[in-house]
């Protein structure tokens, strides 16, 4: 992937498993309805570590998953995490993730600006490729934040 | 008596529980679960042979390459079709790259928080730190500067109170006896692998267009390589390969064995512990003059039986009375019923779950109690892996082997005896790693020798359109992944795979009990290991992660809360 901006939207989650899977579904919209030099925009699945590559090159890197943190389904957060504990609950299906490659970069002093945009969702369980309304409903709400996210200059830490 | 349950062991891909059962701080007995289903062989009932590679691959996020190279092999068997040297060559190159990629990741993120205790490198003196590391490895990356920035990092991540990747650790836990600067070395080297690793993967990037999950072909390669061709794989991209595989040499040889070695010395007595059961298999793989050339493979293949090094065994995966399947103690029923083992070609899938309904304490153990079932060879449980492709190349008197294995035998002052346990599965890995590392380079110049001399071959197209099939055809294709020996086998009918059995090495080393009671690999190591304290029941975890868990190709997985369970029952 060439890089055309300072910023990297990556989507991330499960798309077999319902909401789980918002921040690909996300990402694949996007996609299409971002122009390069705006942002670029990456699908990351369920990988973890093979994404390093692509945060690092990234002064701004916009995350967007679900979280089952108890809330409504369809509440959006953002947060800037720079430890695994201020990632909300279940984020990752994978022992070794996102979370971690956060913190490693951190402890590597190569972390960059990481904004984190999460959706409650009721429940992983459903073997589904579909979202549901609670979450669909909140969608053009979480492009509404990463777009005004992605206009504001980015930090130099 | 104390049974534990640890659920799921943590720092592998994929779904793992263990039931131990602790007398007088030693494990008496244990029980080994893979959690989750995989069911692939019945999503590629029916589908096109051609693209079993590609489904086979998503079984696993780590080692996909490996269960796609089955795959196209076992469809290359069954349809009689021999691949050009170059893509020989090429799948060998994506085997290393894969193989030492694994292994380092496997040691430094997965395996070494067991034996390094991260809370302990705040304590370590950066200069001295810096004397030690330049006294094991000409590694650059060793000046007081460098330790002590890194230290002063942690400091400010431990003391912010959250610990984060270092979380789940047993820390302060008296197991761990490293001194503080080495274990400084194994935080900073455990960052430094993670940089590493995402480099070597461009190998597959490379020849396979994309990774994880590269493409595969049935027939060679799906790549074109032309010196001067912009688009194709061309002078500049080879010569990248090649710094690739240098890196990689490098890093095993002047970190990674370095560590091994400076780390071993403390925990020797892990060479009396978690040996199992003795009997070791590999397949074998990387062959110098192409796959059916058994003979000049450089990782030969074999059975060792009761640790008699003296004598190796052949393997024929064709032969149905070697290599069968049981489910006596899985959740699955075979028409022929519970006591029979089926041959791979005659393998079937059919599940039953009789199981505790959920949540439960502990699995009725007297029972099935696992989504693996039981492979065995001739009967026997087999331990497969680096150590078993280690032993069968020294008991096959390669000299490559002896030599790795020697040094590290004379470097750590220890008979060969102390190859059987937790600390030679671990030793082992290193040593495959520097040997893999070596045959990639190899591999590397005969490609480079190949293309210059003019063959660009990728593939052989000739059998690639169903039409010119047989009816019916049976094949198996068989590689080595970094955790062990792996076979596909398939039957095509009409065009089409009317049977598809993956039996893989998790499955081989994780699997319940047979029908006479065996245990696998797994619970036959558990067994004898000392556990010190109950609730932190880190010994479980060094022995098990010794064997390089991987349960995502095993079973399917997902714990919606990600929860680390850690039960105790005083029975």
């Amino acid at each position: 992937m060439e890089r055309s901006s300072d910023t990297l939207i990556l989507g991330v989650g499960n798309c077999l498993m319902g909401d789980e899977g918002l921040g690909v579904h996300l990402a694949q919209q996007l996609k299409k309805e971002i122009p390069a030099g705006f942002a670029d925009v990456l699908d990351g699945g369920t990988a973890g570590f093979q994404l390093m590559e692509y945060i690092e090159s990234y002064p701004r890197v916009i995350l967007i998953d679900a979280t089952l943190d108890g809330r409504p389904a369809g509440t959006i957060q953002l947060i800037r995490p720079k430890f695994a504990s201020d990632f909300p609950k279940a984020m990752s299906t994978h022992e070794i993730g996102l979370k971690d490659l956060v913190e490693s970069l951190t402890l590597l002093d190569r972390l960059p600006d990481v904004y984190l945009f999460v959706v409650s969702v009721k429940t992983i369980q459903p073997l589904s490729i579909d979202l549901s309304p609670e979450v669909l409903v909140v969608l053009p709400e979480l492009k509404r934040g990463i777009l005004e996210l992605c206009l504001r200059p980015v930090e130099v830490s | 008596m104390t049974r534990i349950v640890v659920d799921p062991i943590t720092r592998i891909e994929g779904h793992l529980r263990i039931e131990a059962e602790i007398n007088n701080g030693k494990i008496t007995d244990a029980f080994s679960s893979g959690t989750m289903v995989r069911l692939i062989e019945e999503i590629l009932r029916g589908r096109d042979p051609r693209d079993a590679w590609a489904f086979v691959g998503r079984v696993c996020g780590v080692c996909t390459t490996v269960h796609s190279l089955a795959s196209i092999r076992a469809v290359e068997d069954a349809l009689d079709i021999t691949i050009p040297p170059n893509a020989e060559l090429v799948r060998n190159l994506m085997f290393c790259a894969q193989n030492v990629q694994d292994h380092v990741i496997h040691f430094y993120h997965l395996h070494a928080l067991d034996w390094v205790d991260v809370v302990s490198a705040l304590k370590a003196d950066p200069k001295k730190t810096s004397e030690i590391a330049q006294s094991i490895s000409n590694w650059p990356k060793s000046s007081p500067g460098y330790f002590s920035d890194l230290q002063k990092r942690l400091t400010k991540f431990v003391e912010s109170g959250q610990l984060g990747i270092f979380a789940n650790g047993y820390w302060g836990h008296p197991a761990y006896k490293l001194p503080a600067e080495i274990n400084l070395i194994g935080v900073a080297h455990y960052l430094e692998a993670l940089e590493w690793q995402k480099e070597i993967a461009k190998v597959h990037t490379i020849f396979g267009g994309k990774n994880p999950h590269p493409n595969f072909l049935v027939g060679g390669m799906a790549c074109s390589i032309s010196l001067d061709d912009a688009s194709g794989i061309n002078a500049e991209r080879l010569a990248y390969v090649g710094k690739l595989l240098k890196d990689a040499q490098q890093f095993v040889e002047q970190v990674y064995i370095p560590d091994l070695l400076a780390i071993a010395p403390y925990y020797l007595d892990w060479g009396a512990i978690g040996g199992g059961l003795g009997n070791f298999m590999a397949y074998g793989d990387l062959s110098t003059s192409g796959y059916r050339d058994v003979g000049n493979y450089k990782f030969p293949p074999g059975v060792i039986l009761n640790k008699d090094l003296s004598k190796i065994h052949e393997v024929d995966l064709r032969n149905d009375s070697e290599v069968e399947e049981y489910i006596t103690n899985s959740w699955y029923e075979y028409a022929g019923g519970d006591g029979v083992g089926l041959h791979p070609w005659k393998g079937e899938t059919k599940l039953k779950y009789t199981g505790p309904k959920p949540p439960f304490d502990f699995l009725n153990t007297e029972d099935k109690y696992s989504y693996l079932k039981t492979p065995r060879w001739k009967g026997h449980a087999m331990e497969v892996g680096p150590l078993a492709r280690m032993l069968v190349g020294y008991a096959s008197g390669r000299p490559e082997f002896k030599e790795v294995v020697d040094y590290a035998l004379s470097a750590l002052n220890v008979p060969a005896t102390a190859l059987f346990s937790t600390l030679g599965r671990t030793a082992a890995r290193g040593l495959e790693a520097k040997l893999v590392a070596g045959w990639g380079l190899e591999f590397y110049d005969q490609l480079i020798n190949n293309i210059k001399n003019g063959d660009t071959r990728m593939a052989n197209t000739e059998k690639f359109k169903p039409e010119t099939w047989p009816k019916k055809a049976m094949g198996v294709g068989h590689t080595e992944a970094p955790r062990g020996a792996l076979a596909h086998w398939i039957v095509i009918e009409d065009q089409k795979i009317a049977n598809y059995q993956l039996v893989v090495p998790s499955t081989w080393n994780a699997s319940p009990r047979d029908k006479e009671g065996k245990s696998s690999a797994y619970e036959a190591a558990l067994k004898d290991t000392p556990v010190h304290d109950v609730n932190q029941p880190l010994e479980i975890l060094r022995t098990i992660h010794s064997f390089d868990p991987c349960l995502a190709c095993a079973v399917h997985l997902y714990d919606e809360n990600g929860k680390h369970i850690n039960k105790l029952k005083v029975l």
